[in-house]
C-alpha cells in the first residue's frame, strides 16, 4: 500500500454513502465500507467507524432509512436504503459537487503570471 | 424545516439512547468480525487479523461517544456519567471534600443571609404605585453645615400651593393617641398627614373612601385605621365606616380601613391609624398649622410624569428662598430645600452600611473559593496520572476540562445547598441582631430571589475555583507523569497556590481591619459617659389627654409621682418629656440680654421639660443652685436650670445662677423671662453623639399645656419587676390612660446601639471566618509544599544541612507569603478605610494602632499555621525520603 493516502474531505463521506446506497440498493455498514474501499482503490484513508457517524447523520436528515435483516451469510445486520428525499438530495449534491470540482480545477490550472 | 426534522430525530434519539446503543454495539461488533474474517482469509494469524481489523475500524469508544452525542441532545447522558463519576471521586476522599463543601457552605450561606437582608431593605420597591416617582422634600439651610431639617406647616402649605413639579405633596408626622370606649383602652401609634395621602400612595382603602380635602379644616376629626386594628378592636365590623370612636378623649369618624399590606411611613409598621392635619389646627392664630417656628413635619411628594428629581430640587430651592425673603424672622435658617428619592431618604446611611457588609461577605466567599481552589490544585496534582491515562485512552482536552468542571460544580452545588440550609438557620438570628435598627428589615427572609442569588453565587464560585485547576490539569505534558509515576512536581501549580494565599491574606487583613475599627468605635460608644446612671432605671409613658388634663396636669403629676415614690422598691421617681440617649430632641431658641441678636438668628439649644427630682432619679449631679420643686408653679416666679455645657457655651463658665433668659417656649401665652436657679451635669442625648450637647431644663409644673412626660423610676430591684405595680397605680388614677412603652433605660440604649452593634458583630464574624479560612488555606499550602519537597529536603539533610535550617526555611517561606499579603492588605485597608468613616466614633478610619494589632494577629496566627508543616519538614528522614522516590 502506498503511504500517500488522502484524508476524506469533510462532508464528502455523506455524499459517498448516499451515492453508494443509490447505486447498489440496500446495504449494511460493512458493505458500504467495502464498496468505498473498492472504488477508492486504497487511496482514501478512512476509519471505517466514521461510516456509522455518516449513516446516523443521513438518517436524522431523513435521507436514508434502516431496517434489520439477514445478510448474505445468514447473519443479522442493519440494512440502510436511500429514501425519495435522499435521491433528490443526491441530485442536488452531485450537481453542487460538479460545480465545486469545476471551480477547483480551474483554480488549480492557473498559470503563474510574472 | 430540515432543522426541525433533525431536532425531532434528536429528541426521539434521546429517548431511545439505550436501545440505539445496543444496536450500534452489534453493528460495530459485526463489522469488526467481518473485517477480521477477511484478514484471516488473506492468511494472517488470528491475533494479527484482529489487530488489523481494529486499526481499520478506528477508535470504537470515541465513535460510540460521538454517535451518542450526535443522536441525542445536550449530552445529557454524558453529563450524567460525568456526574456519576464525579460522585465516585467525591466519595473517594470524603474528608477532604466534606471540608471543601463546608468551606463553601459557610461562604455561600453567609452571602445568602446578607443578600436576603439587602433584598428586603435595598432592592424591593416601596409598596406604593410607581415608587420611583416618590421623593422626600426637606428643609435645609443654604450656607450652613446643618443637616437637612424638618418642615413647618405654613412652609408646607406654601410648597404645596406653589410647586409645579409635584402631583401631590403630603406632610406627615408621628402621633400617639389612646383608644377608649373599647374593652381595654389601648395606646395607638399613628400618623398625622395631609388629606392627599392616598392619591400620593396610589393605594385604595379596602373599605370607605378615605380623606377629602375638607377634612383638613379645623375641627374635623376623621381617621383611617389599619386592617389589623379593625380586626383586633372592632371585630371586623362590616359597617365600621362612619362609626365614631374615642381617641384621647375626642370623637373621630372612621372614613376608611386600609389593606393589610398598607404601611405609611414604610419604616413605621406599627402604625394603626392615619388622621388629617386638622388635629394640629385648633382654629386660633397660635395653632401649630400657623406656626412657622415649629419644624416637626416630614414631606413626601409624587413627581409629575416626566419631571426629573433635579428639576424638582431646583424648584423647591427657589420656593424656599422666596419664603425666606418673605419671612426673615422665621425662615432665615431654612432658606433652601432638598429633594431626594424616598428610598434614599428612608435608608440614609444604612444603604452604605449594608453594601459594606455585602462587600465584606463577598470577600469571605472569595477567600473560601481560594481555599477550595487550592485544595483542588493539590488534588489535581494527585490526579495527574489519572488525567494522563484518560488522555492516553482517547479523551480529548475539552472532555477532561469538562469532567473537572463538573466535579467543581458538584462541589459548589453541594456547598450551595448546605449554604441555603445555613442561611435558613442564620437569617432569623441576624434579624434578631439587627432588630428595628434597619428599616424594612423585618420583611427579610430566604425567598425565591434569594435562592436564585444563592444558586448564581454557587455556580459562579464553582467556575472561579474550578476553572483554574481544570485548565492547569488538562494542560501540559501528559506523558511524563505516566513515565515517572506521577511524582513530578509542577512549579507553576505551586506558584498559583502561593498567589491565592497572598490574596487571601490581603483580603483577610482588609476585613479584619474593618471589623477592628468598628469594634474600637463600638467600644468607644459603649464606654462613653452618659452623664447619668443607666442601670436600675425603668422608663415608661402614658398620655394625659388635653381634653381632660389641660388645666389640671401639674396637680395630677404631683399626686402621681408622690404615689409612685411610695411604691415598694422605688428609690426615686420623676418625669421628663425627652429621655436622654434616645436621639430625641427639641431645640428651642432663646433671647439672651448679654448677647442680643436679631430675631431670625437667635441662639438655640436643646430643651427638656422635667418634673422635680428628675436629676436625683437619673443621678445627674446638681452642681450649683437648686432643683425644681413643687413650689415652682404657673403663678410663682418662672425658673429654669441649665447644664454645665450650657453655662460654658453661653456664659463662658461664669456664675450663671440668677441670670435671666427668655426661651421661645410659652405655656398659654407669649414666652417670658426665666431665672436660672440651678446648674446640672451634662448628659448625652443619643448613643451615637459624641459630644455632651448643652441643654436647658424647664419644669413641667410651669407648663400645664405640654404633654406628655415619660416616667423614670430609680429602683434597687430588677426594673421590669415594677411594671405590674406601675400599671395598677396609673389605672387606679385614670382607667382610660394605658401605660405604654415600658422599657429599661439599658434596653433603650441597646436599641440605639443596635446598628453599630450588628455592623460590628457581622463584620467581626466575617473577619473571623476569613481569618480562619486563610489560616487553613496557608496550612494546606505549606503542608502540601513540604510534602512535595520531601525529596529536596531529604537531599539537604543528607548533605548535612542542620534540621533547624530546614525548619527555618519552611517558616521563611510561609512568612514571605504572609508578608507580601500583609503589605497588599495594609495598602488596601488604608485605601478603603474611608468607606467606614461615617460609622466610626472615637477613631479615625486609618487607625495605626488598630492596623498594627491586626497585622500582629495575622502574623502570629500565620506562623502558627506554618509551624506544623515546618516541624514535619524538620522530621523528614532523609533515608526514607530518598528511597521512596
Amino acid at each position: 500500500m502506498g503511504d500517500r493516502k488522502s484524508e476524506v474531505l469533510q462532508g464528502t463521506l455523506d455524499l459517498m454513502v448516499l451515492k453508494t446506497l443509490y447505486a447498489l440498493g440496500p446495504l449494511h455498514g460493512f458493505g458500504i465500507a467495502r464498496r468505498i474501499e473498492q472504488v477508492s482503490d486504497g487511496v482514501l484513508d478512512l476509519n471505517e467507524g466514521t461510516v456509522y457517524t455518516a449513516l446516523l447523520r443521513l438518517q436524522q436528515q431523513g435521507w436514508i432509512t434502516s431496517k434489520w435483516g439477514t445478510s448474505e451469510n445468514n447473519r443479522r445486520a442493519r440494512f440502510y436504503s436511500i429514501t425519495r428525499q435522499g435521491t433528490k438530495q443526491l441530485e442536488r449534491e452531485t450537481e453542487n459537487w460538479g460545480r465545486v470540482a469545476g471551480v477547483m480545477e480551474r483554480v488549480l490550472k492557473l498559470e503563474r503570471q510574472t | 424545516m430540515r432543522r426541525l426534522r433533525v431536532l425531532w430525530a434528536r429528541v426521539l434519539g434521546q429517548v431511545s439512547q439505550g436501545r440505539e446503543d445496543a444496536a450500534l454495539d452489534e453493528e460495530i461488533h459485526e463489522h469488526i468480525a467481518l473485517l477480521t474474517e477477511r484478514y484471516r482469509g488473506q492468511g494472517m494469524s488470528a491475533q494479527d487479523a484482529a489487530r488489523a481489523a481494529r486499526r481499520q475500524f478506528g477508535n470504537v469508544t470515541l465513535l460510540k461517544e460521538r454517535q451518542r452525542g450526535q443522536r441525542g441532545m445536550l449530552l445529557v447522558g454524558e453529563l450524567w456519567r460525568d456526574v456519576c463519576f464525579g460522585m465516585r471521586m467525591l466519595a473517594k476522599k470524603p474528608g477532604l471534600h466534606a471540608a471543601m463543601v463546608l468551606t463553601l457552605a459557610l461562604g455561600i450561606g453567609a452571602n445568602t443571609t446578607v443578600f436576603s437582608i439587602v433584598d428586603a431593605v435595598l432592592l424591593r420597591p416601596l409598596p406604593y404605585a410607581h415608587p420611583e416617582q416618590l421623593m422626600e422634600v426637606r428643609s435645609r439651610q443654604m450656607a450652613g453645615a446643618m443637616p437637612d431639617g424638618a418642615v413647618c406647616y405654613p412652609d408646607f402649605f406654601d410648597w404645596r400651593a406653589q410647586s409645579q413639579s409635584f402631583e401631590e405633596l403630603v406632610s406627615y408626622h408621628g402621633e400617639s393617641l389612646t383608644l377608649t370606649g373599647v374593652e381595654r383602652p389601648q395606646h395607638l401609634d399613628g400618623e398625622v398627614v395631609s388629606w392627599n395621602l392616598l392619591p400620593l400612595a396610589g393605594v385604595k382603602p379596602e373599605q370607605g373612601l378615605g380623606f377629602r380635602p375638607e377634612d383638613e379644616e379645623a375641627g374635623s376629626r376623621v381617621v383611617m385605621i389599619s386592617h389589623m386594628l379593625w380586626v383586633s378592636q372592632f371585630g371586623s365590623d362590616p359597617r365600621i365606616v362612619g362609626r365614631r370612636i374615642q381617641l384621647s378623649g375626642e370623637a373621630y369618624r372612621i372614613v376608611g380601613v386600609m389593606p393589610t399590606t398598607f404601611r405609611f411611613p414604610v419604616d413605621a409598621p406599627q402604625n394603626t391609624f392615619w388622621t388629617t392635619l386638622a388635629v394640629d389646627n385648633d382654629g386660633t392664630p397660635k395653632a401649630n398649622t400657623a406656626n412657622r417656628g415649629n419644624h416637626e413635619l416630614a414631606v413626601i411628594g409624587r413627581l409629575k410624569p416626566g419631571v426629573a428629581s433635579a428639576q424638582a430640587d431646583a424648584e423647591m430651592k427657589a420656593i424656599a428662598g422666596r419664603l425666606a425673603q418673605k419671612y426673615p424672622d422665621t425662615n432665615t435658617e431654612n432658606n433652601s430645600a432638598h429633594v431626594l428619592s424616598e428610598l434614599t431618604a428612608l435608608l440614609g446611611d444604612t444603604r452604605t452600611l449594608l453594601m459594606v457588609i455585602l462587600g465584606a461577605v463577598g470577600l469571605v466567599l472569595l477567600i473560601a473559593c481560594g481555599n477550595v481552589g487550592n485544595l483542588l490544585l493539590v488534588r489535581s496534582r494527585e490526579r495527574t496520572r489519572e488525567m494522563a491515562m484518560r488522555s492516553a485512552l482517547g479523551a480529548n482536552r475539552s472532555r477532561l476540562v469538562r469532567q473537572l468542571l463538573v466535579e467543581s460544580l458538584m462541589l459548589s452545588a453541594l456547598g450551595g445547598l448546605a449554604g441555603c440550609a445555613l442561611a435558613f438557620a442564620a437569617t432569623p438570628v441576624v434579624l434578631r441582631l439587627i432588630g428595628d435598627s434597619v428599616p424594612r428589615v423585618a420583611d427579610a427572609g430566604v425567598n425565591l430571589p434569594v435562592l436564585a442569588f444563592a444558586l448564581a453565587v454557587s455556580l459562579a464560585s464553582g467556575f472561579v475555583f474550578g476553572l483554574v485547576p481544570a485548565i492547569t490539569s488538562a494542560q501540559g505534558d501528559l506523558l511524563s507523569p505516566l513515565k515517572n509515576g506521577g511524582r513530578g512536581e509542577t512549579d507553576g501549580r505551586r506558584g498559583l497556590g502561593s498567589v491565592v494565599i497572598v490574596g487571601q491574606v490581603a483580603l483577610g487583613i482588609v476585613l479584619t481591619a474593618g471589623a477592628a475599627l468598628l469594634a474600637t468605635s463600638y467600644a468607644h460608644l459603649a464606654r462613653s459617659d452618659e452623664g447619668f446612671k443607666t442601670d436600675h432605671l425603668l422608663t415608661f409613658m402614658f398620655e394625659t389627654p388635653d381634653s381632660r388634663y389641660s388645666s389640671t396636669r401639674p396637680e395630677f403629676y404631683r399626686q402621681y409621682f408622690e404615689k409612685l415614690r411610695a411604691l415598694p422598691g422605688v428609690k426615686a421617681a420623676a418625669g421628663s418629656v425627652i429621655l436622654p440617649m434616645t436621639d430625641n430632641s427639641v431645640h428651642i431658641s432663646f433671647e439672651n440680654p448679654e448677647h442680643p441678636l436679631p430675631k431670625g438668628q437667635l441662639e438655640s439649644a436643646r430643651m427638656d421639660l422635667v418634673s422635680p427630682e428628675y436629676f436625683r432619679a437619673m443621678d445627674i449631679p446638681l452642681l450649683a443652685g437648686r432643683d425644681f420643686s413643687d413650689a415652682d408653679t404657673e403663678n410663682s416666679p418662672q425658673v429654669m436650670i441649665v447644664s454645665r455645657g450650657f453655662a460654658e457655651k453661653f456664659f463662658h463658665g461664669k456664675n450663671v445662677i440668677g441670670k435671666k433668659l427668655k426661651p421661645g417656649a410659652g405655656n398659654d401665652g407669649p414666652p417670658v423671662w426665666r431665672e436660672i436657679v440651678g446648674v446640672v451635669g451634662d448628659v448625652r442625648h443619643g448613643a451615637m453623639s459624641q459630644d455632651l450637647d448643652p441643654v436647658y431644663y424647664l419644669t413641667a409644673g410651669q407648663f400645664s399645656k405640654w404633654c406628655c412626660m415619660y416616667s423614670v423610676v430609680r429602683t434597687g430591684l430588677e426594673p421590669l419587676s415594677l411594671e405590674p405595680d406601675v400599671r395598677r397605680l396609673v389605672a387606679s388614677m385614670d382607667g382610660n390612660i394605658p401605660v405604654t412603652d415600658v422599657r429599661t433605660m439599658r434596653d433603650r440604649i441597646g436599641f440605639q446601639l443596635a446598628q453599630p452593634r450588628f455592623a460590628m458583630v457581622l463584620l467581626s464574624a466575617f473577619a473571623g471566618l476569613a481569618l480562619v479560612l486563610t489560616l487553613v488555606g496557608l496550612y494546606g499550602v505549606m503542608a502540601y509544599s513540604v510534602a512535595a519537597r520531601k525529596r529536596e529536603i531529604g537531599v539537604r539533610l543528607a548533605l548535612g544541612a542542620p534540621r533547624q535550617m530546614v525548619f527555618r526555611m519552611v517558616l521563611h517561606q510561609a512568612a514571605m507569603l504572609v508578608a507580601v499579603g500583609m503589605g497588599l492588605g495594609i495598602a488596601a485597608a488604608l485605601a478603603s478605610g474611608s468607606i467606614l468613616q461615617a460609622y466610626l466614633y472615637g477613631t479615625g478610619a486609618r487607625n495605626p494602632i488598630v492596623l498594627a494589632g491586626v497585622c500582629g494577629l495575622v502574623a502570629a496566627t500565620g506562623l502558627m499555621a506554618a509551624y506544623l508543616p515546618a516541624r514535619r519538614a524538620m522530621q523528614v528522614d532523609p533515608a526514607l525520603a530518598l528511597r521512596c522516590e
